[in-house]
């Protein structure tokens, strides 16, 4: 495909400078919302009311800022990639619009939960679902962005085909396989949020076994099914930098390793910065594999960015505000970082 | 195919809804945080404490209002993509850049500040918990700032040129102080004072028509109905500023806006009236009735008792906005603001024959039911003045450089309902939820048992300062802010 427009030498590394960024901002929410999800898909399972409402208390302090980065990758993508955002949103519709509902009852539930009585249960309920309810179509527009979509042949490419077009059994497996994610991840945070003599805190130790193995197994199958899916995977993966891949692999098993020996140790914080470590890199070996396409054989970098001379004062202003917001998003889970006990519900202290 | 029309019809709707749905809360977050602060302030300054009681009073309305904007807010961060792609594509590399200024300059900052201000109560001293409320207040009208910017473009989009169907940015500075954001910013930014303020007043005559704590809210009845005094005036003033601007730069959509069809009367003369009440006929294009005052118009528009002022007829019949929304809601906006302005009056004429003190205000029974009843109306003039707004700009999605149809996905019906249906469903949860809550909470009334936290205490520390072992005994942590 041509470039839409000539551009600049200059304008090619604040593109890339910002295709790495996005990449950094979706992986923190990840990271972050991840583990906020996987407890509410733990509490439909787990949980009785008054655990469910200390879950959901865990997370009081901090849960919006998570979600606040989901929002800063909008806006970037907006702002810097607008023929990706533009093109790429409208083919995930349906996805996302269920994403958002889920958010939506997510948050609905995380707030009213502290005021409600009679209507507990159902935010209780709201919740878990909300936080199923995203990681699975959030998983399954990661899979659909994956096999690429078609375009348009003009100059502006926009999205051509049907809006079921994102629904193939690839994009459910990666649904499931980030529910299944999400749930480990789950675990391994209310093991470093709770108090250790509290009932979930070993609850959620055999919940953490078995959603271990099963990450295992969904990870690596998705993998596998790339490699034989995707062209442009397989031959990055198997083409002259093969051995970067290898060690990148490495790092993650011994990250995994690492992981569970601290998490057997009852080290839950190390436990929770190693699985960090695991899915930054797995992250990375994504993108890394991605390059220098944006949406795989669909528009690069380059054609899905920004084609014109506005980013350049967008990223100076980003140089300044990114370490702000890293700092106080460290500050508001250092503020609450102590472990709870079931009794620290919402309204204990109503 | 499926009718163009009909699909672009629906992706309006779908878009108005989550907009319309959106806008109850923002205003009312802006309008809060800056009357928190000047009751923090007042509490700080004067060391009395049912400035405390509140302001956390007020603090918990805030915390309520602020979760449904968050949760129907992260909707719109997408929905520009989803419904509307080509658009985005097109002006992302101005409109996007203005929302991801949005999102990095202000709504990263308020929610890192509101987290310190709901939940720093004695975790952090006095004067650095009003700082935090502070940059609330100063993030959120800064929010404000940046999404009133991206919209004004759309109406007035200077500083740009359109090259192989993408918008290049040829003035950052035309481009970001275009005509319509200098009126309609300040006039946006009023309105959520005015929001915010109408909803502070209408919560202390409540509690003062019950009979409960009175003393506290004697203090925020006058003070918010004072500052109305100010506040609803300049607001009509600042509305008739931006109906000139929309006059200057859309003579189109102040046209529909007005019901006005023809630019000179049967004779060749001006045509000066303006329509109070009107019915139009798009297909004919003119009135079917009108109840017209001559020379109203013009003075209105141009402050002159004779001047032109181009009609609907001066347009194709392609570029002619709808009439009958923008036509009703505009007054509806209007009589709404009129109104507010008259009780504000009406406020100031008890306080000067010294009829504000509670018991006095007591007698007053209709005073204190129209002041609670009050505050519907800034929401019903801030959903009208929008849509008068969005839609008196149609046909174009960009005025005079995109239209509409363009800049629409390319969208199946049914996924356009589904999504319609579901948002529905979404958003009125949201929304009954915020309301119910409130009348909870404000049933309840303050709390006033709780001691006052004077900053930081060992009892209010936060629980990262105690050993592991100590935390979890004894008793049950904090989640919430002590409230």
């Amino acid at each position: 495909m041509q470039h839409i427009m000539n551009i600049t030498h200059d304008y090619q590394w604040i593109t890339l400078v910002w295709w790495i960024l996005i990449g950094l901002f979706v992986v923190i929410y990840i990271i972050l919302d991840g583990s906020d999800l996987g407890a509410g898909i733990y509490s439909l399972f787990h949980a009785d009311s008054e655990e469910k409402g200390s879950i959901m208390a865990s997370m009081a302090g901090t849960w919006d800022a998570n979600e606040t980065w989901l929002v800063v990758v909008g806006g970037s993508l907006f702002g810097t990639f607008p023929i990706a955002y533009g093109s790429l949103f409208h083919y995930l519709m349906i996805p996302l619009m269920l994403v958002l509902w889920g958010i939506i009852m997510r948050a609905v539930s995380l707030e009213f939960h502290h005021y409600s009585e009679r209507s507990r249960v159902y935010w209780d309920w709201g919740f878990g679902l909300g936080s199923l309810i995203v990681a699975f179509f959030a998983g399954v527009s990661l899979g659909a962005f994956l096999q690429g979509f078609p375009v348009s042949q003009t100059t502006v490419p926009t999205f051509t085909g049907s809006y079921l077009a994102f629904l193939t059994p690839f994009s459910v497996w990666t649904g499931v396989t980030a529910t299944i994610a999400a749930s480990l991840a789950g675990g391994v945070y209310l093991r470093a949020r709770f108090d250790r003599k509290s009932d979930i805190y070993h609850k959620a130790l055999k919940w953490t076994n078995v959603m271990f193995y099963l990450a295992l197994l969904a990870i690596l199958s998705t993998v596998i099914w790339s490699f034989i899916q995707f062209p442009w995977a397989r031959n990055k993966w198997i083409g002259p930098y093969w051995w970067a891949f290898v060690l990148a692999g490495a790092v993650v098993l011994y990250a995994t390793w690492a992981m569970r020996h601290a998490s057997h140790q009852k080290r839950d914080v190390s436990a929770m910065l190693w699985l960090a470590v695991i899915v930054f890199i797995n992250f990375a070996i994504m993108m890394v594999t991605i390059f220098p396409w944006f949406v795989p054989d669909t528009m690069t970098i380059f054609d899905a960015a920004n084609p014109s001379n506005s980013s350049g004062a967008f990223t100076y202003t980003m140089l300044v505000f990114v370490p702000v917001m890293l700092c106080y998003n460290f500050y508001q889970a250092w503020v609450f970082r102590a472990r709870l006990s079931k009794l620290a519900g919402y309204d204990s202290h109503a | 195919m499926t009718d163009p029309s009909l699909m672009i019809g629906l992706a309006r709707l779908d878009f108005g809804w989550i907009t319309t749905m959106h806008i109850i809360y923002p205003p009312l977050t802006i309008g809060l945080a800056a009357f928190l602060f000047f009751s923090e302030w007042r509490w700080l300054k004067t060391n009395h404490d049912e400035w405390y009681r509140l302001t956390r009073f007020f603090e918990k309305l805030f915390i309520i209002n602020f979760g449904a904007g968050v949760a129907t807010g992260i909707t719109m961060e997408m929905a520009f993509g989803i419904l509307f792609g080509p658009f985005s594509q097109a002006a992302g590399p101005f409109f996007g850049n203005i929302l991801g200024y949005e999102t990095i300059t202000a709504f990263m900052y308020e929610a890192g500040f509101i987290g310190l201000m709901i939940f720093g109560w004695g975790k952090i001293g006095k004067k650095m918990h009003l700082f935090a409320t502070f940059n609330v207040m100063f993030s959120s009208m800064l929010s404000a700032m940046w999404i009133l910017d991206a919209n004004s473009w759309m109406q007035t989009p200077t500083g740009v040129h359109l090259e192989k169907g993408l918008f290049v940015v040829d003035s950052w500075t035309d481009a970001i102080f275009n005509p319509n954001f200098l009126t309609a910013f300040p006039h946006m930014l009023i309105a959520c004072f005015e929001i915010g303020l109408f909803f502070v007043a209408s919560v202390s005559a409540w509690m003062i028509y019950k009979n409960r704590h009175t003393k506290l809210f004697i203090r925020t009845l006058t003070t918010s109905l004072m500052a109305l005094v100010i506040v609803a005036p300049l607001q009509v003033y600042m509305g008739d500023a931006l109906g000139r601007t929309v006059a200057e730069y859309d003579p189109a959509a102040l046209a529909a806006m007005e019901g006005h069809w023809h630019t000179y009367n049967a004779d060749g003369s001006p045509n000066t009236s303006w329509n109070m009440l009107a019915w139009p006929n798009e297909e004919k294009g003119t009135n079917d009735f009108q109840i017209a005052i001559p020379h109203v118009l013009s003075l209105l528009e141009d402050h002159k008792w004779v001047s032109t002022v181009p009609g609907l007829d001066q347009f194709k019949k392609a570029d002619r906005p709808p009439v009958l929304i923008p036509f009703y809601s505009f007054r509806i906006m209007v009589v709404a603001g009129m109104a507010l302005m008259l009780l504000a009056f009406w406020a100031l004429y008890l306080r000067i024959r010294g009829q504000f003190s509670a018991t006095k205000l007591q007698q007053h029974r209709w005073f204190l039911r129209a002041v609670i009843l009050s505050s519907t109306l800034p929401y019903i003039a801030v959903w009208t003045g929008w849509w008068t707004r969005e839609i008196a700009r149609q046909p174009w999605i960009i005025h005079g450089l995109m239209r509409t149809s363009e800049g629409v996905s390319q969208m199946s019906i049914t996924a356009e309902i589904i999504w319609f249906i579901g948002f529905v469903f979404f958003d009125l949860l949201v929304w009954f939820g915020a309301w119910y809550f409130f009348s909870k909470v404000i049933h309840k009334g303050p709390d006033m048992k709780t001691a006052v936290i004077h900053g930081v205490t060992p009892e209010t520390m936060h629980l990262g300062d105690m050993p592991d072992e100590e935390a979890s005994e004894g008793k049950p942590l904090f989640v919430r802010p002590t409230v």
